[in-house]
């Protein structure tokens, strides 16, 4: 063999190199989105002035911007836009990131961030709050439904562990099969609350659908640190997740604490969507399509899937919204029924380019 | 010096013993063989020393620290496992797989750095895979792909090797190369290597010693030749082998019998002594054992090919040292033989100073009255390498009362009538 090193060598040695790149550019992608976004809806703001006005927000930078908007312009963008937009961004980071989870734990391309019934249960406890008016005594009108789903989230992902759990582990077999048994169940509590629902039906439905008609910054405050530390813990696993698509025997013989590993992520991933759930309602096709659409443009290895799957559905989903805030102004779509609308034939489209979809 | 020592393992799955009672010592730079049939526990030995499983009773040390409690980074950093079925579906490079093989050795978040692609290419050009470095894993043959999962268990520098049939997917050439490979390896750097084996031939090449496992226990440890014998196969597989040295690779080789033939040998009563030589019986041999006849042969050369059919097909057959003419000890053994006979065949054997006698012992055979035939596919003339001698003992037969056939159908349709003549 001939001394020094060969192209391919210095390929895998500048790896690093390569993805910092593309997470720099898919995180300008996701800045210009967010710009975008936050310059259009019912209320005409020109462009110039929205930029202002979030720019004016930032300390230190933001003195240095010439006010030239009006206060309503600014209540607009900042209390109603902005907050908008970035819960767009949190909920497109953890459903990406929870799908790309999943998928590698079940080796499954249909795998989803609400695999383990994190939808149906956080629906269920939405709907209890919008129908019933659980919680809405003591919480309030804000906080009862995101509450409520994020506690019917987490109580179904309990229920589902607890019922897939054996004296060795989790196969992974068992937990998709509960995850399936415990969804349907509580669909079919969700479809029983909704023809009972009498004049909460829209709301209900609206909830369902998934989107942003709601944001707030108090709900940020609280989603975007549990959804930054769930993403950086999993992060700690891209690794680990890399060896276990190998199946889980090979991936312990290389060194991975298959059953511990898995049940950290299982919680984290649906931690995360749980967060995002009670925060948006439950919006489809992220979680599942944005992994493959990422790993068709970077590849499999998790170190770069992940940071890119988040930012690439951050963008998708801060995108999506802009177009449901826009294209049948002044009706305000769910941002759910967007997502599948664009984001399925631009799927599609790269299926057939590619030719291939693997995990 | 690195030693594994397996102490009284047992494993059950549920309620079923899978090991009972397994105990053995490796120790660096060997290479030992586990051989069994399908369900023996095999695999279930390789998981108790991987700690894949955990042993009910006993346990596995390596270097005395015992395995089923290190963490799996620790494991891994010391036993690489090669398992039975590499089938892998997704997008990842040869490459990507190898430096897998280096996850135990990295902290969690540290990249791939340069010692571990000078591991990973050094282990990719000894299975003769770095040319496929940035090929898909899902788009690789079966036989380069086993040999990218021995490259990332290379990779992971461990002290022992555990492999499962490595070579079962692999062409004869491919086997031969990863075998000689991981003997070579097993030397040089002194590795512990346990590999499952399907091949006798295979594990009797290149094992120092060999474990037959049944039934969840070890039948017979120890070299090849003390394990690896006809009895011991017998008992394990219920199969008759024949087990012999190979003259030429100096090594064990291992020929497991057709069912067929240790059956077909009790149909008949009828006994046919065959002289032959030059491979001039094997065909006729073969043809009378699956016919049902009881055969034996005599007196036959070693490393003659006949002497190999008669072997192979476990009949009793008189033998001689190689080219040396037959003594007086075996030509009565042979005449013994032949008294135990009902008829006698001497095939169109070339005749020589080694192997006259056997035509006097045809003559011995006439004179006692039993039936004697002689195939003449080849006229003596042109086989009669003793000086007209073998010529003149041929037509004293013939003045005896032998039949003379001219092929092998004649004399099989023969023997047939003259079988039936005694049953009645």
């Amino acid at each position: 063999m001939c001394s020094g090193k060969s192209g391919v060598e210095t390929k895998y040695l500048k790896r690093f190199a390569k993805w910092t790149s593309i997470t720099l550019a898919l995180s300008l992608i996701l800045l210009s989105s967010m710009a975008l976004a936050s310059t259009v809806g019912p209320m005409p703001i020109s462009v110039g002035n929205a930029l202002g006005i979030i720019l004016h927000q930032v300390p230190l930078v933001g003195n240095a911007v010439k006010e030239q908007w009006t206060t309503v312009e600014e209540n607009v963008v900042v209390q109603l836009r902005l907050p908008r937009v970035i819960s767009a961004v949190l909920v497109g980071v953890a459903l990406s990131i929870a799908g790309v989870v999943f998928q590698g734990i079940f080796k499954n391309p249909m795998a989803d961030p609400y695999v383990l019934g994190v939808a149906s249960g956080g629906g269920f406890g939405a709907l209890l709050a919008i129908v019933s008016g659980v919680g809405l005594p003591s919480l309030g009108l804000f906080y009862a439904v995101p509450v409520m789903a994020c506690v019917g989230a987490l109580s179904t992902m309990f229920l589902v562990y607890a019922i897939a759990r054996t004296g060795f582990g989790i196969p992974v077999l068992r937990l998709l099969l509960a995850g399936i048994a415990v969804s349907s169940f509580f669909s079919s509590l969700i479809s029983l609350m909704i023809a009972t629902a009498g004049e909460d039906i829209h709301a209900a439905f609206s909830w369902l659908f998934g989107g942003f008609p709601i944001s707030r910054w108090e709900y940020i405050n609280v989603a975007s640190p549990a959804i930054l530390v769930c993403s950086a813990a999993i992060y700690a696993f891209a690794r680990d997740l890399n060896v276990m698509l190998l199946g889980e025997e090979q991936a312990r013989h290389l060194g991975v604490e298959v059953e511990t590993v898995k049940k950290r992520l299982i919680i984290l991933g649906s931690l995360i969507t749980a967060v995002a759930v009670s925060i948006s309602g439950i919006i489809g096709f992220v979680g599942l399509v944005v992994p493959h659409i990422t790993r068709i443009l970077v590849g499999p290895d998790h170190r770069i899937l992940i940071p890119s799957s988040a930012l690439a559905g951050a963008s998708l989903l801060v995108l999506c919204d802009a177009v449901a805030r826009t294209i049948l102004r002044p009706i305000v779509l769910p941002t759910g029924i967007v997502t599948a609308l664009l984001g399925a034939p631009f799927f599609v489209y790269l299926l057939i380019k590619s030719g291939r979809i693997t995990v | 010096m690195v030693t594994l020592d397996i102490c009284g393992v047992e494993c059950y799955y549920g309620s079923v013993k899978v090991l009972e009672n397994v105990s053995f010592t490796i120790g660096s730079g060997e290479l030992v063989g586990l051989l069994g049939p399908n369900g023996s526990g095999k695999t279930t030995l390789l998981k108790a020393i991987s700690g894949a499983l955990r042993p009910k009773a006993g346990a596995v040390y390596l270097n005395e620290a015992e395995i089923f409690g290190m963490k799996s980074r620790e494991v891994a950093r010391n036993i690489a496992v090669v398992p039975q079925n590499t089938d892998v579906n997704f997008d990842f490079t040869a490459l990507d797989i190898v430096l897998m093989g280096r996850h135990p050795r990295l902290s969690r978040f540290k990249l791939e750095g340069e010692k571990d692609l000078t591991v990973a290419k050094n282990a990719m050009e000894l299975t003769n895979t770095w040319h496929l470095a940035e090929r898909r894993i899902s788009e690789l043959s079966g036989g380069e792909r086993q040999r990218v999962i021995i490259a990332r268990a290379l990779a992971q520098e461990p002290k022992v090797l555990l492999l499962d049939e490595p070579t079962t997917h692999l062409d004869i050439n491919s086997q031969l190369e990863i075998m000689d490979l991981l003997k070579e390896l097993c030397i040089q750097r002194g590795l512990i290597l346990l590999t499952v084996f399907h091949d006798f031939n295979l594990a009797a090449r290149y094992c120092d010693a060999i474990i037959l496992l049944n039934k969840g226990k070890i039948v017979s440890i120890g070299r090849v030749d003390e394990a690896l014998t006809s009895e011991n196969i017998k008992k394990v597989f219920q199969v008759d082998a024949v087990v012999k040295k190979h003259p030429l690779t100096n090594s064990l080789y291992v020929i497991p019998l057709p069912l067929r033939w240790v059956k077909a040998s009790i149909n008949k009563r009828f006994r046919v002594h065959v002289i032959c030589g030059a491979g001039t019986g094997a065909q006729l041999i073969k043809t009378l054992v699956e016919k049902g006849f009881d055969v034996t042969a005599g007196v036959l050369h070693v490393l003659d090919t006949d002497y190999d059919t008669a072997l192979l097909l476990n009949i009793p057959v008189v033998s001689e040292a190689p080219f040396s003419p037959i003594t007086e000890q075996n030509y009565k053994a042979n005449i013994k033989m032949i008294s135990e006979a009902n008829a006698v065949v001497v095939t169109s054997v070339p005749i020589g100073s080694a192997n006259l006698l056997n035509l006097k012992a045809a003559e011995d055979a006439l004179e006692r009255g039993i039936p004697t035939f002689v195939v003449e596919e080849t006229p003596i003339t042109q086989r009669d390498f003793t000086g007209g001698e073998a010529q003149k003992l041929l037509l004293e037969l013939k003045s005896k009362g032998a039949t003379f056939v001219k092929s092998q159908n004649q004399l099989l349709q023969l023997l047939d009538e003259l079988e039936v003549a005694k049953v009645r």
